[in-house]
Parts: structure tokens; sequence; C-alpha cells
């Protein structure tokens, strides 16, 4: 009797388990270190979804559920969990970030240059097959020095444009600057509307795919943007604390982070150009475009459907969709009964079989007792 | 043959001594720059038929909305002279006393029936939700006076369990009147209720607005661009134009001999 | 010295997983619940190393209310043993070094996932019910925001108009479980996609239930001796599931919520969900006993004149 077996629940899912495990190979610090050197991208797609920033922690996440993207930002998300807050680090400035790559579609050059850094973007998108017949890759080439080294940091595009008086004047709103009173999305039930932060939150944090696709969906038409890409970065931030009794400021680390904006002047809200704005830990250009789109798509005052905030926030939740997506393979037979009961009648009442109306289907002719 | 003895004696005339049903002062509204609604002030007398008439963006439908409480008005007060209403500014009151007062004491009527109907439920299930609003809770009540209120607004009973998406103009138009009548509100509010409608099917709801305000003495706000529409039903009239009021009168008086001069233009044009 | 030198060991946990924090704020909001019966009170569902979906509410729950003291059972359509609450209660006595029992009687703490055990609960005990979708509303408003004024301007006439359209459509209420109740004459719930059958446990009960939702980020309760009732016309009465003439394979029992099997040849079997209570039926002569049960031997609900 398949999975609601009479004894035996508790063997047959550690059986289970240790099936899935049994198709794949080990979980060894070896393989961690593999995905974390050969895949990082994929590794801070992961820590962004986990927002847990730990690339170890993820890299191991993957290699545990065998690369199943959220099952991996599930483990994370648990780990993080059960973490203490000590403190809350400084607010980071983009304009002193260590900026490796930044762009604007907006303009051909801007102040401090156009700097394709690591990119994809260019390439041939060709397989190296050769690499299956055992034929090593041949080291990539090794980046020519410059004559000048890029700087290390660069102001703000949007500074330039607001100097130039070209975007819309947006009231000051009272957000909260003072670290330990910023909502917190991950400690607070979320409320629509939702403040800023949660908002930039929820973004920073949402699952990859779900916002491509709405985004997508408002850059093909369904909703006011048309956007186009103000500025988008990838860095390495420096995590500078305060220490509680000195006061003196110090660093704690460098991590990867990456931030867009998208400008655009459609839609209702005022006259001149509006920014939307995502960020995320790790580098995750896809989800900062989309992500950056859809920010200026909440704001409208009638958004289409798929973009109100209601709806971004909520379906872009990758453990919270795919949990409930296959919580499905759960057994529901005592509500499908309850339904049948109901249709039963339902159909009765259309097609009588019966003259005496609605009965319950008839027992069995064999009612031996079964024995537990 | 002396026929003068049974003729009714001629009454004197008479001052109106009643309070006023509805009495809104100063009404106000913007929207953006644009300014809709100015300084309007009117009464309407208990069983009165007041007609508003104006071209296309001249606030009429405005002035409507506002009464029926589904927008916030930048400015002005309205009275409705009911016992549990009495000197409350109906346009100052927060959103649950709104719905209270819209349920309770007005029943409006729009031009597109979409803004007035659940076009996926039932026509007799539009009107029921009147009643179970208000706490109706028996089934047996619920299709009683839904029938009944159908059939005050000639709508055909066997197709009380029709969805409204399923109907024609006209009956669409019936169903909206049977659920602003349902709990018989002292207020009656129509948007041009039959402009859309083909001219016979509009003969048919204005001889059916008629009789109804004869036989339940509701006071009606009746919104129309059509002068036709007004001379049919208003017992008085406003011309308005560009937010304001032009002129008011008896809707015989100002169909026979408008004063202002755009009032005249308006009339030599549609008659 | 480092920072990783000072820090606890990274494989620590709190007592019952959760943090201080996160159990004081989860304890506060089932207060609050307990205050307004039938309100749904937000809160900061956290992640928990099992999926969404698959019970984290009401996980949370029990972890915020547990102690080594408590004896828990966990069920899933009634069934202690199908593989999500063996799952479930593997992870809570891991984390709380509580004592687990199938016995109904014994329990102080229940996690349920869609049913209600069929042995009366009494004030020593604690229901915990897992719920995927905490709003009765959305099947008139999907916009959380809107269903929430709704709620607290008492604007329910599109609910009671579903019913309507019910009657006349199919002549009959037409919901199987998650049935929405009217709970102390204040606030319209759902119960949970339990069985309409297990709907009027909730009535003037003994026990404290918490209904709480880990995905939607909602919790609920119902407190002992609260009115709830299921949304009904005075004159169409609610009912339960037609299981009139099922006879439990296993026990021989009538008048208990069955499950129906289906058989190879067209027809069915029937045997009653609550395994718990199957298992010490069918052990009666010896121990444990069995309790009163809320629906008796002829189907009679022990609240006289609830159902009609």
């Amino acid at each position: 009797m398949a999975y609601v077996a009479t004894k035996g629940g508790e063997q047959a899912i550690d059986q289970s388990e240790r099936f899935y495990h049994a198709l794949k190979g080990n979980v060894t610090l070896e393989a961690v270190q593999t995905v974390l050197e050969t895949m990082p991208y994929l590794v801070d797609r992961v820590l962004g979804e986990g927002s847990l920033y730990a690339p170890e922690l993820a890299a191991l996440a993957l290699v545990q559920s065998g690369g199943d993207l959220y099952e991996a930002v599930l483990l994370l998300r648990a780990y993080r969990s059960t973490q203490p807050r000590i403190a809350y680090a400084q607010p980071i400035t983009t304009e002193r970030m260590t900026t490796i790559r930044r762009i604007s579609a907006a303009f051909k050059d801007i102040p401090g240059g156009q700097i394709l850094g690591p990119s994809l973007d260019y390439s041939h998108r060709i397989l190296r097959t050769d690499v299956l017949e055992g034929g090593a890759v041949e080291p990539t080439p090794a980046v020519d020095l410059a004559d000048q080294p890029a700087p290390r940091s660069y102001p703000l595009v949007a500074d330039w444009e607001r100097e130039n008086r070209l975007l819309v004047q947006i009231p000051r709103a009272n957000n909260p600057t003072n670290p330990s009173d910023i909502p917190d999305v991950t400690r607070d039930p979320i409320t629509m509307p939702a403040p800023r932060a949660h908002r930039l939150q929820a973004l920073a944090r949402a699952e990859t795919g779900g916002v491509l696709a709405l985004g997508y969906a408002g850059m093909r038409g369904y909703g006011f943007t048309h956007p186009t890409v103000n500025e988008l970065r990838l860095a390495y931030a420096d995590l500078e604390m305060v220490h509680p009794i000195s006061g003196e400021p110090f660093g704690v680390g460098r991590f990867r982070m990456s931030q867009a904006e998208i400008i655009s002047s459609g839609g209702g809200g005022g006259v001149g150009y509006k920014l939307g704005y995502t960020a995320t830990m790790g580098w995750n250009e896809v989800k900062l475009i989309a992500g950056a789109t859809l920010d200026m798509e909440m704001n409208q005052a009638e958004p289409h459907p798929a973009h109100t905030e209601d709806f971004v926030l909520y379906h872009t939740e990758s453990v919270e969709a795919s949990g409930f997506c296959i919580h499905f393979k759960l057994p529901h037979y005592v509500t499908f009964a309850s339904g049948m009961d109901s249709i039963r009648k339902v159909i009765q009442a259309e097609y009588p079989a019966s003259k005496e109306g609605y009965t319950s289907p008839e027992p069995s002719e064999s009612t031996k007792m079964v024995t537990a | 043959m002396d026929t003068l003895n049974n003729v009714v004696p001629l009454m004197a005339p008479q001052l109106i001594t009643e309070m006023p049903l509805v009495r809104v002062q100063h009404l106000y509204q913007t929207y953006g720059r644009v300014r809709a609604v100015h300084d309007v002030s009117f009464d309407v007398y208990p069983g009165e038929v007041l007609g508003i008439v104006g071209e296309s963006g001249s606030g009429k439908s405005t002035v409507l909305r506002l009464l029926n409480l589904q927008e916030i008005a930048k400015g002005g007060i309205f009275n409705l002279n009911v016992p549990s209403l009495q000197g409350e500014n109906l346009l100052a009151c927060d959103r649950y006393r709104r719905r209270e007062v819209q349920t309770q004491h007005i029943g409006i009527v729009y031009q597109n029936p979409h803004l007035g109907l659940r076009m996926h439920y039932t026509s007799g299930g539009n009107v029921a939700e009147r009643l179970l609003i208000t706490g109706e809770r028996r089934f047996k009540t619920l299709r009683d006076v839904a029938e009944d209120s159908l059939a005050v607004s000639e709508f055909p009973l066997d197709r009380m369990d029709d969805l409204p998406m399923r109907l024609s103009g006209g009956m669409q138009q019936r169903v909206q009147l049977a659920k602003a009548i349902a709990l018989k509100p002292q207020l009656l509010l129509l948007d041009e209720p039959t402009t859309g409608l083909d001219v016979s099917v509009q003969a048919l709801v204005l001889d059916t607005l008629k009789r109804l305000q004869q036989e339940l003495t509701v006071t009606i706000l009746i919104v129309s661009h059509d002068l036709g529409v007004i001379r049919t039903l208003a017992d008085r009239v406003m011309v308005m134009r560009n937010g304001e009021v032009i002129e008011a009168g008896l809707t015989d008086q100002i169909l026979e001999d408008p004063q202002a001069e755009y009032t005249q233009q308006l009339v030599h044009a549609k008659l | 010295m480092s920072l990783k030198e000072l820090a606890h060991p990274a494989s620590d946990y709190s007592y019952a997983f959760l943090d201080a924090y996160a159990k004081r704020e989860l304890r506060r909001r089932i207060l609050k619940g307990i205050a307004l019966p039938g309100a749904q009170i937000p809160y900061a569902s956290r992640e928990l190393p099992i999926a969404r979906g698959w019970g984290t509410g009401g996980l949370q729950a029990t972890l915020s209310l547990i102690s080594p003291h408590d004896t828990v059972k966990v069920i899933d359509q009634g069934a202690d043993d199908s593989v999500n609450a063996a799952n479930l209660r593997r992870f809570i006595t891991r984390m709380s070094d509580a004592k687990t029992t199938t016995d109904t009687l014994q329990a102080t703490l229940i996690q349920s996932r869609h049913r209600i055990p069929e042995e009366i609960l009494t004030e020593k005990q604690v229901l915990i019910l897992q719920v995927p979708d905490p709003e009765p509303l959305r099947r008139v408003q999907s916009d959380m925001a809107k269903s929430r004024e709704m709620h607290a301007d008492r604007d329910y006439g599109q609910m009671w108009l579903v019913l309507y359209e019910q009657l006349v459509r199919f002549g009959d209420y037409v919901q199987g479980a998650s049935y929405p109740v009217m709970v102390h004459n204040r606030y319209i719930m759902s119960p949970s996609p339990v069985p309409r059958w297990d709907n009027p446990k909730l009535h003037q009960a003994q026990h404290l239930t918490i209904l709480s939702a880990g995905r939607e980020k909602r919790l609920y309760a119902v407190p002992p001796y609260t009115n709830v009732y299921p949304l009904e016309f005075d004159d169409v009465p609610f009912r339960v599931e037609n299981q009139r003439g099922w006879v439990c394979v296993r026990t021989g029992i009538q008048n208990k919520f069955m499950n129906e099997i289906p058989q190879a040849d067209g027809s069915s079997i029937f045997e009653v969900s609550d395994t718990g209570y199957v298992s010490k039926l069918i052990q009666r002569d010896a121990n444990p006993a069995t309790g009163t049960t809320y629906f008796d031997d002829e189907g009679s609900f022990y609240h006289d004149g609830y159902l009609k």
C-alpha cells in the first residue's frame, strides 16, 4: 500500500533519501571546492536567493543537493535561520565600492568610462566538446594589462542626471537610515503596500527565474516600462563595522555584490525620468535588470495585474514557490474525499441513476476485517 | 346639467413646508489640474426627480459619483435628511460608514452595467447581495425579495438565474434597477441609465422608471445629456457646464424658456 | 584571535531549533490570535529545514510551545505513520526531546494536517493545524491587501453571495473541505482543509486550536469555548459528508470519518481515517482505553442541536 504505509513510514523516507544520494557522487570537500572554483556564478545565484553571503556554504548546498537549485537554496535558508545576529554593518556607498564591471546603455560614454569587466556578453556561445574527448582546454590567454589601471570606484550616472534635473522629483520618504530601524523582511511579516526596504530586500533574494519571467513580460509590452540600463555594476563591497566599545570603524571582509538601475520616462508619475533599482549579493545580471524593471512597474499607479507588488513579491519567493509547488505531492486524500462527496451529490442531481436520489456508494461484498 | 358642482374646487398655491431630503452645499472636486465640479449646491425634495443635464465633461456624472460616496470629494457638504443620518456630512465619513450609507440609503444605476453588476453572478444573485450585506440569512427570503425587486423593474423572472453577461442591454439595466431599489433606499441615482440602448428599449426602460417612481415615491437624481429623457422624468432640472451650475429650475420652464445663453444653445441644438 | 574563534560552533541549535526571538514573537502572535478569535495575525515565518508547503507553519507553532515535558502526536490525513507526519515527528523530537505518541488521549500537543482526531480533546491539550491558505476570502478576492480590508470592515457579502449562487446552481452547498466558518460572530475563517466532518469539532471545544500557515505567514486561533458556525442559510442547513452505511474493514465500526479505497472491480472498501483510534480499537482487550468521541456510534454529534 504505497506511501501511507501502515508501518514503516520512517523507514521508507530513510531509504528514499539514501536512494537519492546513491544516484549521485559523494559529498566531499573536494567536490565543494570544485564547485566553488568552476561555478562561481551558480554559487552566486544560490547565495543571493539564500540571502546568506557564504560562498563555501552555498557550494556545499549545491553538492549536498546534487545540484537541485531549489533544494540548495532551502538548505542555505534553513541554515541562515539558525544563525544569531551579532551586529549591523555600516551602509555601503555605491561610489566607494571596488567596481570591476560598470556599464551604462543610456550614454556612449560616462564619467569614469564604460568598463566591460568580466563578461561573456560578446563571446561566441560554442560548446568546447573537445574537453569531453580528453582534450585539455587551453588556458584562456591572460588578460593584457592596460597602460593605466581602471579606477577602483566610480561616480553615479544618476548623479549627473540629478544635476541636470532630468530625474522626476520624488518627495523625500521618511525611510529609516539607522540600521536597526530598517524593516527586515526576514523578521517582519510582509504586508502590502510594502515599505521600500521590504521590497528591495525581497527583490534581492527573489528567485531569478520568476523575476526574469515577470520582468520579461514587462519589457515585451505587458507593462509600462521601456527600460534602458542606466547603470549596471559588478563589485566587491567592503564590509565595515564600528567597534561597539571604542567606536573605531574596522573592515570585516569583502563580498561580491551587484546592482542595476533602469531608467525610463514611461508610465505615470511625473515629468522626467524615473529609476528602478535592484541589488543583490553575488553577481547575477539577469536578476538585476529584470528586477529593476519590476521595481519600476510596481510603482505605477495601475500596474498590470502581474506587476502589482502583491503579485511580484509573493510569486518570486524561491523557497515558498518551490515548496508549495512540490507539496502537491503530499497525500490529499481526505480533502479529495470531501470534495468527492460534494461532486457526487451534484452528479446525482444532474444524472440521477436511481429514483431514490443520492446514496453513498455501496460497501463491497467482502467486509472481512483486515488485521493491522 | 350642472357639471360645475362636480368639479373639484381649485386649491390655493401651497408653500413647500417639507425639509429637503438631499442638501448639497459647495461641492468641489478636482482630478489633478482638472476642476471637475466647482461650488455646486442644490436641494432635492422627497419624492422629487431632479435632472442634471449637460454635455460630456460638464461634471454631472462626477456629482453623482460623489453623492454615491464612491469617491472622496475635495470639498463640500452632503446631508441626507434621514433619521439615522441627521446632521452628518456624508462626504466626511469613514470607509465603513460610507459602505453602510451606500447600502441602506442609496441606490445607483450606471450607464455601463459592468460598473454596477457582478457579471459572473446571476441576476437574482446581484439583487440578493444587497440583502446579504445587511445580514439577511434566509434563502427563501432572498429569492422572494429578489423576485419582487426584479418584477417591479419589469424584468422577466424566468431569467432570474441567468448571468447578466447573457442579457441584453435593456435587461441589464433592469437588473441594475432591481439591485438599486432592493432595500428601498431613500435616494436613487441614475447615471445616463438609457444611453446606449436601442430607442425602443429606451422608451420601455423610461416607462418602467416613471412607473417605479410613482409607485415607490423614491427621490431620484437623474443625469443625462438627453433632454428628451429629462423632459419625461424630471420635475426640476439643473444645467451644468465645466463643473458649474449654469441654470436651474422647473423642467418645463428651463426647456421652454431657457434664460442662460448656454442653456439656450443646448436646448435649441437638441430639440 | 579571530572572529571565527569567538563565535559559537556552526552546528549549534537552540532548543526546539528556533532562536529565542523567533519563539518569543510566535508566542506573542499566538496570544494575539487567541485574543481575536478567527482573525489572521501576520508573523515573520522562519525558514526551517523542511520545505515550505510541507508544514513549516504548524511546525513553528509546535516548536514555540514545546517543552521536554510534552508528549506530541503528529498526523497527516489522520494517519500517524504517513511519511510526512513521520518526517515532522522525527524533526520535532530531534529538536526538543519531547515524547511522542499515537494515542490522542496521551498527547499534550497534536500537530495535524487536514484532520481533527475522533476522540474529544480536553482543556489540557492544544491542537495545531497546518494551513496552506489562511485566507477564506481568496475565492472572491485574490489581493491580500483588499481582503484584509474586507475582514476589518466585516465586508463579507460576497462570501454569502457565493453560497447563494451554489444553491441556485446546484441546489446545495458544494464546498468540500476547508468549509468557511464564522468565529465568535466576528471573523470568517478557513478551518484549514479538514473535511466538513471535522468542522463542528471547533465549536465550543474544550481545547485550544491554533492554525498556522508558514508560507503565507499568517496564524490564527480558536480559543476554548468559542462559537464556531459554518456559513449556512437559516433555511438550508450545512451538512457533513454522507458516509452512512460505510463500515470500516479493519474495525467493523461506522460513523467515524472514513477513507474510501477503490477496488479493482470498481467497488470500494472503507477504513477509519484516524489510525491512532483504529489501533486502539483493534487492541481493545489490551490497553489503552479509547475516549469519548465527537460523533457517537450512531453518528450523533455530542453538542445537541448543532447539526441540523
